[in-house]
């Protein structure tokens, strides 16, 4: 009895009712743990209808919706998402409406090709959640699962012109094991160079645009480059051609051997340059190296590091920037770097091997403290035997 | 010229003796091994002395009853440099490290003083034991030297406490995690366990313990130590030096012999230190991690074959009982002389306590063995 009284106070506190549950609870289900059921969010507010009748035909009648078609889904989230007013207590923007429809999946759908994606795709239909959340289907690691699940499917890509896994690829390269293996936030997925609602590959032209929002340094040395002309007029894509798109292939100094000779020739004059650039580098890396290996050394001792550990910093600083500043193909800028950090490397090795050095000063003493030992010993000795004899005589 | 200067120095002796017995404030002294005969203290110094050294006296800075003179030479080295080590260091968690650091890296000499207090707390121990084993070996337990025997076992449990209070004080890596195997062994026997819990306050090893391992270290076993090395020397007064059964008691007078032995032994231990800090330093460890064990982090030696011995059960044998084992063994080492009640001291009239001694031996080293290859799990 004190049971129902305290449900029946329950029912009227939580006014008013959804009875569209009675005959949906599996979507009650998912539904209740979305963002939207903390907020003002209903069935009606999507579906239309009337949720606080108790029989199907009064439910569903009126502006009821029932199923939403694909076609007219955008804009019906659109309704309160983009609403400035209505997202502003969130702080959510309000432009995904508008870059959808710039967007390849928007243009495909206003075609009325229902197979393009729309919100419900990628963010879930009942259960949406906060992109912040590791288990939506658009939190950083999960979309490249997201977008695979229709750009993997080689079936539907063929209908558009597109061969190929660009998830599977994806994840294989670089930044796939960044943002998969290591957990790395910053890492970039999909959408940070295609755009999120506005998805839209990137034009060849735009590529080192859209690298170089992250790696601005490459980008800068890159556009003051020969090949930045020579690939425009070419019509080849700039980062992509050496280092893939979706596979993206480590930066590393060996590839200068391998990557430049797809173009040019072994034997060429930028051949050759390739290789200087590789030798600067590895050279300064080896010099730099050995020079943290002695301070690991000293630090065992101990010796002061601090100091030298703050060298080494600026002598990498120096050396990574080096790799960036490759993409100008300017032999005397990635000297001036691999240079700065060589000679780094070589003052903290020379100052350190001194402090080292110093120290067998210590077994130089320890010679002469022996000596001096010896010495009283033999005196010692001296004075006992004659000590002995008197007590004899 | 001399003569004037003699007379001097006499009559401020005499002008001293008038107003302190300083006859007994000299036999106070030699009770710390200076002097190995009883002193009438109601004499003047001077008669006193002469009338002490007209008695026959063995020469005992020599091999083997060196080991005596030679672990409080040890422990004297270890005071003064430890006395120079706690003006730099700082008992707390968050400065331990870095004030070995700077003792170590930036007072002059700071290093050469630390090494020296390590390989002097190491040799210490190490004359400690071998010298029990002799005395066990040479049967010097025997009446009337009981009591001898004892407070030389319980001078190596506190030297032994000693080193592991000190080795936690440095906050390295090494010493961290010797200090929280100790523990956890400690905890494991009965009776000794709460007393220590009482003692140290707590399971895990934090500023507090810190604290209190230091203050250990610094003032309550040192103070222990000299203690027991003034019950020993006084009743090696009374009962006379250790000497084999077959030794020829030596002649008088040997005492300036005796000296001159004690500072070539005092100058050869010093060269001994100095070499090993110098040729053969002790390695600086990293800073301590209670989050991280590092690979070969185990016990300290004297501990390996206890640690062996408390892990060597198979499992269904409760850590109590193995504890109270090892209490057992404790016990039965101190109580040797009244556990072993016959007279003879030659290894024919030993039969059973020599082979029962080599076992033991054995047995030790194995232990030490199998604790050694028991490496703390991260």
């Amino acid at each position: 009895m004190i049971a129902a009284s305290a449900l029946f106070a329950l029912a009227a506190a939580s006014a008013p009712a959804n009875l569209c549950t009675l005959c949906h609870p599996d979507v009650r289900v998912e539904f209740e743990r979305s963002i939207h059921a903390t907020e003002q969010v209903t069935c009606v507010s999507c579906h239309g209808g009337d949720q606080s009748a108790s029989t199907v035909e009064a439910a569903h009648r009126g502006k009821f919706r029932g199923r939403i078609r694909r076609r007219d889904q955008p804009a019906l989230c659109a309704t309160c998402h983009s609403d400035a007013e209505q997202m502003s207590p969130y702080n959510l923007p309000t432009g995904q409406y508008a870059l959808y429809q710039t967007s390849q999946h928007g243009r495909a759908l206003a075609k009325g090709d229902e197979n393009a994606a729309v919100c419900t795709d990628c963010h879930g239909v009942h259960e949406i959640l906060r992109s912040d959340d590791a288990r939506s289907s658009v939190y950083a690691a999960n979309i490249p699962e997201t977008c695979g699940r229709c750009h993997s499917d080689s079936a539907l890509m063929s209908r558009y012109g597109l061969s190929g896994d660009p998830h599977a690829d994806f994840i294989e390269g670089s930044h796939g094991r960044a943002l998969l293996e290591r957990m790395d936030a910053s890492a970039p997925g999909c959408a940070r160079c295609h755009g999120a609602h506005g998805a839209t590959p990137p034009g060849v032209g735009d590529i080192n645009k859209v690298c170089g929002q992250c790696h601005t340094r490459t980008r800068a040395y890159f556009v003051e480059s020969p090949h930045k002309r020579a690939m425009d007029e070419a019509g080849l894509p700039e980062c992509a051609s050496c280092h893939g798109n979706h596979r993206i292939v480590k930066a590393d100094v060996a590839a200068l051997g391998t990557v430049c000779l797809e173009c040019h020739d072994p034997g060429s004059a930028q051949a050759e340059l390739a290789v200087q650039m590789q030798t600067l580098y590895l050279v300064a890396s080896e010099d730099l190296e050995s020079a943290r290996r002695l301070v690991e050394e000293a630090a065992a001792i101990p010796l002061y590091i601090e100091d030298y550990l703050a060298r080494l910093e600026e002598g990498s600083t120096s050396l990574v920037e080096s790799q960036p500043a490759m993409h100008s193909v300017d032999l005397a800028t990635v000297e001036r770097l691999t240079g700065r950090a060589r000679s780094i490397g070589h003052e903290v090795e020379s100052e350190l091997r001194g402090k080292l050095e110093g120290r067998k000063w210590r077994r130089v003493g320890l010679v002469v403290f022996w000596f001096y030992l010896l010495v009283t010993l033999g005196a010692l000795i001296r004075f006992r035997s004659r000590a002995a004899r008197e007590i004899e005589t | 010229m001399g003569r004037r200067a003699g007379s001097k120095t006499r009559s401020l002796t005499g002008w001293l003796e008038e107003r302190l017995n300083l006859t007994e404030m000299f036999s106070f002294l030699t009770n710390f091994g200076l002097f190995p005969a009883e002193l009438d203290t109601r004499r003047p110094l001077r008669e006193a002395v002469s009338e002490a050294l007209s008695r026959p006296m063995p020469s005992y800075a020599r091999w083997p009853r060196v080991l005596g003179i030679l672990s409080v030479l040890l422990f004297l080295f270890l005071g003064v440099t430890g006395v120079m080590l706690a003006f730099y260091y700082q008992p707390t968690p968050s400065e331990a490290y870095d004030s070995v650091t700077a003792i170590v890296r930036d007072v002059s000499f700071g290093w050469f003083v630390h090494q020296i207090h390590g390989w002097a707390a190491d040799a210490f121990l190490l004359v400690l034991l071998v010298r029990g084993w002799r005395l066990y070996f040479q049967g010097l337990y025997k009446p009337p030297r009981e009591l001898l025997w004892m407070v030389a076992v319980v001078t190596f449990l506190a030297a032994t406490h000693a080193d592991l209070t000190g080795r936690l004080l440095g906050w390295n890596a090494a010493g961290y995690w010797s200090s929280v195997r100790a523990v956890d062994m400690l905890y494991s026997l009965p009776f000794l366990g709460p007393m220590f819990s009482f003692v140290v306050g707590g399971h895990h090893v934090d500023s507090l313990v810190l604290l209190r391992f230091y203050f250990l270290h610094v003032a309550v076993l040192p103070g222990l130590l000299c203690a027991l090395f003034f019950l020993h020397f006084s009743g090696v007064r009374r009962v006379g030096l250790s000497h084999a059964p077959h030794d020829k008691p030596s002649g008088p007078g040997l005492f300036r012999v005796y000296l001159f032995n004690l500072l070539i032994l005092t100058v050869l231990v010093f060269g001994t230190l100095v070499t090993l800090a110098t040729v053969v330093p002790e390695a600086f460890h990293s800073v301590a991690d209670p989050f991280s064990t590092p690979p070969g982090a185990r016990a300290p030696w004297y501990l390996l074959a206890s640690h062996g011995f408390l892990e060597s059960f198979p499992a269904f044998v409760p850590r109590w009982l193995r504890g109270l084992l090892l209490e057992s063994i404790l016990a039965v080492s101190i109580l040797l002389p009244f556990i072993d009640r016959s007279q003879g001291r030659t290894a024919r009239q030993r039969r059973l306590a020599i082979p029962a001694g080599l076992v033991v031996l054995v047995l030790w080293l194995l232990f030490t063995w199998i604790g050694y290859r028991m490496e703390m799990v991260p």
